[in-house]
Formats: structure tokens, sequence, C-alpha cells
């Protein structure tokens, strides 16, 4: 990743470009801009994401318990850094415990809708034909429909519970990844060694279980992160509107939601909570678009298209 | 291209009625019962089963669905619960404010992102350019509900210059739009500064250029133009999305459309008004999908319906 092409403390270069001009051109500066979207993101996303991991080892007072006689206190006040909510909760740590489920199911929503996306998109690629036909629709239908009132649907019908969040979300990510799956696998289909697998008897499904998907597995998780962002907002969106996971500890948007009355008097109800959100998925947005940019530079033909 | 046309309707439809028939099931099959939602904790049995009569909860699952189809050819979605009228009327009294919002958001934010991505194209690369990047990801980033009560305490609480909530004048859809403006900025945004920097890099620009065209004209007539069909198979795509949005602001800014009605009607499982929901709102997205479809061939003489797909 160093910019530097030629060693700038060796006197003679046998090109009349100089270090300077290489520095200045394109390639050079998209370089850099890649870079700093990545350590930006990654600064942003480790200052939500690590102190929420270590939630449980930081020394915090319990996020449920209780004190009347200490509500509503300003952040900073009797070693508060956050405040205390409206039942006397310390804040910070509510937020940091109300994470960790937000962060799970965004990880774990993810990696569902991953799986899915991936064994119904390389399906569709491979196979073609009606295959594709049917799962084509399907991408088509659910990405025109307004899916927000479905959730909220199910979610309300089937109670607020982490596994069918995590479902939700899931159900609601996996056209991007299959989408992309599918145009991976109709370049990767062409190649020799897939022919060449063919030929040697293979079965179709094992060629695509064991040669074309390991291949497509890498371009295709750079959607990932930028799903990761998505789930945690939508995650955020659902439960600030009481469709959202309840137990062990409320998340983001609930903590934002239950401020809400108390905007005018307790500003850091509603504003702190919200910074945290938007500071680690502006992280998780800028690591993936770093990620996307790098990848593209270096390899401009292959993952253009489906990016 | 009737031809075409026909197929694309057909497509439609199958949508629109698998979805719709999605949502029939799904209401039946979740816990929860709306007769005793509608009657309150004091109903007796006899009360309840009196309701569930008069609703045709009693029938069936398979019969309540032909019933609800036949319904449905002659466009009638049932008698809502709550609102003691048609589900389809009371839906449809709310789907004006719906569509106003939306329409100001879309068009407030290709207002903004088409002159911030050519600006954003005509500068790549630059500290600048990634300054502005950046900004539009951290407005995608911010939770929408959250944008809109910071907006309405600054703009209608602590500076008193906006109305807070409620359709009482045209102000009110300032703030409403401009929380939807600001998450949907960067998507538009950003593929306008990809196909203008391609446009701008292309053979046909220098000969533009070299016949003495000003840049100005260079950038706006000859490169935009080729832009225009990304950008509206944008705008038409993420409409499903943006109705996302609107739901959710609804209820920040207690907006009387639809989004605010949805979550109503879950709360008290308002079976028929959830189903007139949900049909009214796909039909809509899916036909500004058909009309941004149909749209193409006017802004690109070359692209023929039907042919290249």
């Amino acid at each position: 990743m160093t910019t530097t092409v030629a060693d700038p403390a060796r006197p003679e270069r046998p090109s009349a470009v100089t270090t300077r001009q290489l520095a200045r051109s394109t390639a050079a500066r998209q370089r850099r801009s890649a870079r700093i979207k990545l350590w930006a993101g990654a600064v942003c996303t480790a200052l939500v994401a690590l102190p929420v991991a270590l939630a449980s080892l930081l020394p915090l007072p319990d996020p449920n318990a209780q004190d009347l006689s200490r509500r509503r206190l300003a952040p900073f006040t009797d070693g508060h850094l956050f405040g205390t909510d409206q039942l006397g909760r310390d804040l910070l740590s509510r937020l940091l415990h109300g994470g960790q489920v937000s962060l799970s199911v965004g990880i774990l929503a993810v990696i569902v809708s991953g799986l899915i996306g991936i064994a119904a998109g390389s399906t569709a690629g491979y196979f073609g034909g009606w295959v594709d036909a049917v799962v084509s629709r399907f991408l088509e239908a659910q990405l025109a429909l307004p899916l927000l009132m479905m959730l909220l649907l199910v979610v309300a019908l089937f109670g607020p519970s982490v596994t069918v969040i995590t479902c939700v979300i899931a159900v609601a990510q996996w056209p991007e990844v299959a989408r992309l799956t599918r145009s991976l696998v109709l370049v990767e289909r062409e190649k020799p060694y897939v022919a060449a697998a063919r030929l040697l008897g293979m079965r179709s499904w094992s060629v695509l279980a064991r040669h074309i998907v390991p291949n497509i597995v890498r371009p295709a998780s750079l959607v990932i992160l930028l799903l990761l962002a998505q789930a945690v907002l939508l995650e955020s969106a659902l439960s600030f509107l009481g469709a959202g996971p309840q137990r062990p500890f409320a998340t983001w948007g609930r903590i934002i939601s239950d401020g809400q009355d108390y905007i005018t008097t307790s500003w850091w109800l509603v504003t702190l909570p919200g910074l945290v959100i938007a500071l680690l998925v502006v992280g998780v947005n800028l690591l993936g678009d770093g990620l996307r940019d790098r990848v593209r530079t270096t390899k401009p033909t292959k993952l253009a298209k489906g990016a | 291209m009737s031809k075409y046309l026909a197929r694309r309707l057909g497509q439609s439809l199958l949508t629109v009625f698998l979805t719709i028939s999605t949502v029939f099931v799904l209401v039946r099959l979740a816990p929860g019962d709306p007769a005793s939602a509608y009657a309150g904790p004091t109903a007796t049995s006899d009360d309840l089963a009196r309701i569930r009569e008069q609703f045709g909860l009693d029938k069936p699952l398979i019969s309540q669905y032909g019933i609800f189809l036949r319904d449905l050819l002659t466009g009638d979605l049932g008698t809502s619960y709550s609102f003691h009228s048609s589900a389809l009327d009371v839906v449809l009294d709310r789907m004006p404010y719906t569509i106003t919002l939306s329409v100001a958001a879309i068009a407030v934010t290709v207002a903004v992102a088409v002159p911030l991505g050519v600006w954003m194209a005509r500068r790549a690369d630059t500290s600048r350019e990634l300054g502005a990047n950046v900004l539009t990801i951290a407005g995608q980033s911010m939770p929408d509900f959250w944008t809109g009560v910071m907006l309405l305490t600054v703009f209608a609480v602590l500076l008193p210059v906006l109305p807070a909530s409620g359709f009482t004048s045209w102000s009110g859809l300032i703030l409403p739009t401009v929380t939807i403006a600001v998450l949907q900025l960067a998507l538009i945004s950003r593929l306008v500064r990809r196909e203008m920097t391609t446009a701008l890099a292309s053979p046909y620009i220098t000969v533009a250029r070299s016949r003495g065209v000003s840049e100005r004209a260079l950038t706006w007539r000859y490169a935009l133009a080729n832009s225009a069909v990304p950008l509206v198979t944008a705008v038409g795509t993420r409409f499903a999305a943006l109705l996302n949005g609107v739901v959710v602001v609804e209820v920040v800014f207690g907006w009387p459309g639809v989004g605010s009605l949805v979550v109503r009607a879950l709360e008290t499982r308002d079976y028929p008004l959830i189903q007139a929901t949900v049909l009214v709102t796909a039909t809509l997205a899916i036909l500004v999908q058909l009309l941004v479809d149909l749209a193409y061939p006017l802004l690109d003489p070359r692209v023929r319906l039907g042919k290249a797909a």
C-alpha cells in the first residue's frame, strides 16, 4: 500500500517522471482516499465496538440498577460519564450493554443473510433456467416492496425476540448478497477451470460448491460491512418503533424512543445514544467503502460492475 | 412494445398478488386474537364469539382466503375494525400525505445530490471531494428517527421557527423532507459522481471540447444527459426503500400518512387495515418502478423496450 514507487533517496531515476508527480497521479490519490477512509473507519468502529465488547469488564454500574433519587443527572456528574436516565440508570452502561444486543443481532443477521444470499445467488447463476427465473423474480419483488411495513408486521405478530428480529433483518438483506453472488457466478462459470472440472466428471453440485463458491466468497464478502451498517440501522429503527428486543437489555433505538419525552430538559438522553449509533455506522460504512475502493483500484475489471 | 407492457403488467400483478397473500397468511398464522384486541379486556367469551362471527374470523382459513380474494376483485378490502369504515378508504385518505412527503423528499434529494455529484466528479480524488464524500456517508449513517428528533428539537423547540408535528401548513413539510433527504443523499450523489467521472473521460467529450464547447456545456449538457438513465433507475428502485424511511419519519413528526397509520393498525391487530395498507403501498411502489422502466426510451432514444432484457 505504499505510494512511493521509487526510492526518493536515490538521486538518479531512469524516468523524467518525478516522485512528486507520481504522488499526485490519479491512482495514487485514489489509494490515498481509500487508505484515509479505512483508517478513519477503523478508528470510529473501534471507538464504539471495543467498549461495547468489553462492557461487562469495565467498571460500570449495573445497566438496570434504578436509583430514583438520581434521575436525569447531566453527563459528568457523580461519576456518570453520560449522565443518568429517567429512572436513574447509568446511561453509558445501558448504551454499552444494549449495544451488545444491537451488534450481535446485526452480525448474526448479516451472517444468515450472507448464507441465504450466497446459496440462492450461486444456484441461480450456475444453473440458470427456471431456477434463475424463480430466484430473480423473488429478488425483484422484494426489492420493489416497502419492506419495513412487512418487517414491523412480522415482529408485531411473532413478538420482539432476538431470534425473530435477526431473521427479519436477514430476510430483508439477502437480496443484496444474492444479486451480487449471481452476477459473480455468471462470470465465473464460463472459466476454463469449471469446464475442466466438468470434463473430469464432477457433478454440477460439487463443481459449484467446491470450485466456484470458494472463488466468489471473497469478492462477495465485500458487501458484508455495508450490510452490517444497514442491519444496525434497521434494528435501531425497529426498536424505535417499539418492535425491538427488550430482554436482557433495551437496545439503542428503544433508549432513544424512551428518552424522547425528556428531550427539552435532558438533551443527553436522545443525543448521546444517537451519536453512538451514528459513530459506529459511519465507521463501518467507511471501512466497507474504503475496502471496496481499494479492491476496485487494484482489480478494476472484476468488481466494478457488481458492487 | 405492447407485448413488453403486457408482460411487465403481468409480473407486477403477480408480485402484488403474492405480497397480499403472504400478508394474509402471516397475519392469521401469528398468535394473538383481533377479537379480544377489539373487544377489550372485559369481554366475555360470548362477546368474542359474536365478534369473530361478525368479522368472519370463525370460518376456516381457506374459506376466509376465498372470501378475501372475491372481495378483492370488487375492490372491497373489508371494514377496518378500529375506524369502522372501509379499510381501503381509510388508507386512500391518508395516501396523499405520504405521496406529498415522498415526492418532496425525492425532489430535494435530487436537487442537492445532482449538483453535488457533478462537483465531486470534477474534483475527483481531491481532499475536498473526500471531505464531501465522508459527509454524505455520515448523513447516510445517522438513524433517520434520531435525525428527525434532533431537527425537531433544534428548529421547533429551541428556535421555534417551524411547526413541530402534523400537517398544519406547508412549512410542516420542511423538517420531514430534510430528514429523509439527508439519508438518501449519499447514494444518489455517489451514483452521479461515478457516472459523470466515466462520462467526462469518454472520447465524445474530448471531441466536443476540441470543437470549442464550453466546459459548462460539456458538464451539464453533454455528460449529465448520459447519466439520466442510471439516475432515474436509482430513484425508481430506491422508491421502496424511501417509503421505509417515510414510515419512520411519519411516526416521529406525527405526519398523518400511511406510515403512522400502519403502526397504529399493527397495535390494534386491525387485519383489514393492515392488508389494505400493504396492498396500496406495494402497488404504489411497483407502479413507480413500472413508470421508470417505461421512461427509458424518453431519456435515451437508443433504448428499445422489450428488446434488450
